[in-house]
């Protein structure tokens, strides 16, 4: 069973902060990048967080989309070399797509961060659809 | 189980006041289709409009932004109907006389989010990277409803793809069709005493499940809900797996590669000679990691039980899935069996990086469908069924993709089915 008191996001992902934020423990970066997350998520990795879903998710490549999500847990454990490669290599992989310099509307920057968030909502077995509905009755 | 397949030629699409196939030609009222798809109350509720266009191979047409692919069929005999759990009732199928309308399918095509992908050119050097190129399609272009959510949106037409293949395909049910082949494996003491020398070969076959534009359904479940489980290899080939992934052009499987799966029909063409086609294994790839261990786990543990000797194991989609890919294939080698891997490579651009976002050395068997990164210039099409608005966001696309005179430079990514994970396509390397 997955327990969600354990779970801590790190994540640049507005759209999840907003339909999340209540619910869980947010390490939030909104200034940061993709890889930049994927970097903090290693550090934390190597201090003995355990990762709970993979880097990589979403078939939308690392240098489309601007956002993402990542669910580790909130207190350190014990090193696990195992993890430790699994984003080691999400790190490289991300490297391989060459960045792209487009400036991306915001219609488009939403779509981006839907698909992550909703990605990351189904692995934690969060409704996706309830989290929005929140934020459309605060608008 | 038996499944006889009836192929049906389709040599021409016409649109017509009235709906049948005829002497190889499909005479099909859009009218007519359009009101079957409207019935569904999600596409009702969800899809703006419906409209239809034929392309067909050597024209000069492009269609994008393509959603799924889908060929028509009807079950003729034998329990079940196409797409169970979805349009038909949840009967089980792989057995019985299904009607193949072959040569060509419905392809569902329009904006689902702002960064919408998939490109199916019918000529020039694109229409040599896709196998769709090749079919006479039947295209339905939807529109969304204004403020509709893209998750029911998607859903919507997901369905009313499903319900257009239907509809043509029950268009085939009196034709007497051009071939009827036949497919059947055995159960595990009937398969062992019947091919008693041959090794025991079964499909472990990777289903995309990391959630919205991300998934696939099998008997209407959503298989990231799934435990790895057993299939007859028939039912996989009778509309039981279908495609919510709208997601990577290149390698996402499509409905119509579910239907038409080219490791199912090579395996049944070895079934009985060089080897005991046991059955398929389906298993997810999902987001959870814990997920990943218990699936991955499960599909060794079921190879196992079925005192396999050899699998072959496909994926679908990059990075997330690779790791499911290599837990896969170094659990199954470690019960004994011996794995060979179908993937796709993002080598880079210059094809250089390393291919995939995991390896291990039991992975040592491995069959590519090409590079996803390599760079490819398609020209300007005369007509455009879709629209261009979205090449520049697409996968593999970049600004400045769309150049004025209509022509597109971007990575193998953005062509539908360019490098299919289960071979279905052209591209390998030796």
């Amino acid at each position: 069973m997955k327990n969600a008191r354990d779970f801590l996001i790190v994540t640049n992902n507005p759209l999840l902060a907003q339909c999340m934020g209540d619910c869980y423990e947010l390490s939030f970066f909104p200034d940061c990048s993709y890889r930049e997350i994927l970097v903090k998520v290693r550090d934390l990795v190597y201090a003995g967080h355990i990762l709970y879903t993979h880097p990589l998710s979403g078939s939308v490549k690392p240098n489309e989309t601007p956002y993402k999500s990542i669910a580790v847990s909130k207190a350190p454990h014990t090193f696990s070399a195992e993890q430790a490669g699994i984003i080691a290599e999400c790190i490289l992989a991300a490297d391989k797509f060459p960045p792209r310099t487009r400036a991306l509307g915001e219609a488009v920057k939403r779509d981006f961060q839907l698909i992550d968030y909703t990605l990351l909502a189904g692995a934690l077995e969060f409704d996706a659809a309830a989290g929005l509905s929140k934020i459309k009755n605060h608008e | 189980m038996k499944l006889e397949l009836g192929f049906i030629e389709i040599k021409d699409i016409q649109f017509s006041n009235e709906c049948k196939v005829e002497n190889g030609t499909l005479f099909v009222d859009a009218e007519a289709v359009k009101t079957f798809v409207y019935e569904d109350d999600d596409v009702k509720a969800c899809v703006k409009s419906a409209s239809f266009d034929i392309a067909r191979p050597g024209e000069s047409v492009r269609i994008t932004p393509v959603k799924d692919v889908i060929e028509p069929r009807v079950k003729v005999e034998g329990p079940g109907g196409e797409f169970p759990g979805v349009i038909a009732k949840v009967d089980t199928v792989g057995s019985g006389r299904t009607h193949v309308l072959r040569g060509m399918a419905i392809v569902t095509a329009g904006k689902i989010v702002g960064f919408q992908e998939g490109i199916i050119d019918m000529t020039g050097p694109g229409a040599e990277y896709t196998p769709f190129s090749k079919l006479l399609n039947l295209v339905m272009v939807c529109e969304p409803v204004e403020g509709v959510h893209q998750h029911e949106y998607e859903h919507a037409v997901r369905i009313a793809g499903l319900r257009a293949a239907t509809f043509v395909g029950e268009l085939g049910r009196s034709v007497t069709p051009d071939e009827v082949k036949s497919f059947e494996t055995y159960g595990i003491k009937e398969g062992i005493e019947k091919f008693p020398e041959l090794p025991r070969v079964a499909y472990v076959h990777m289903l995309q499940s990391q959630g919205l534009l991300h998934d696939t359904y099998v008997y209407g479940v959503d298989a990231k809900r799934s435990l790895t489980t057993i299939l007859y290899p028939t039912e996989t080939m009778d509309g039981a797996i279908i495609s919510g992934n709208c997601v990577s052009a290149c390698d996402k499987n499509t409905t119509y590669h579910h239907q038409n799966n080219p490791v199912v029909a090579d395996l049944f063409e070895q079934h009985g000679k060089t080897l005991n086609y046991v059955c398929n294994i389906i298993t997810n790839e999902n987001v959870y990691l814990a997920d990943k261990q218990r699936s991955s786990d499960w599909s060794a543990k079921l190879c196992r039980l079925l005192d396999l000797d050899g699998v072959i194991v496909s994926q679908e989609g990059f990075g997330n899935p690779d790791t499911d890919l290599i837990m896969n294939t170094k659990k199954i080698e470690q019960m004994g069996v011996k794995t060979t891997i179908i993937t796709d490579e993002y080598a880079g651009q210059d094809g250089k990086s390393q291919s995939l976002a995991d390896a291990d050395p039991l992975a040592d068997a491995v069959v590519t469908g090409g590079n996803a990164n390599e760079v490819i210039v398609l020209p300007p099409m005369e007509k455009v069924i879709g629209t261009l608005d979205y090449v520049d966001k697409i996968a593999g696309g970049h600004a400045g993709s769309l150049r004025p005179d209509g022509s597109i430079e971007a990575e193998l990514q953005v062509i539908t089915g360019a490098t299919n994970e289960m071979g279905f396509n052209r591209l390998s390397a030796r």
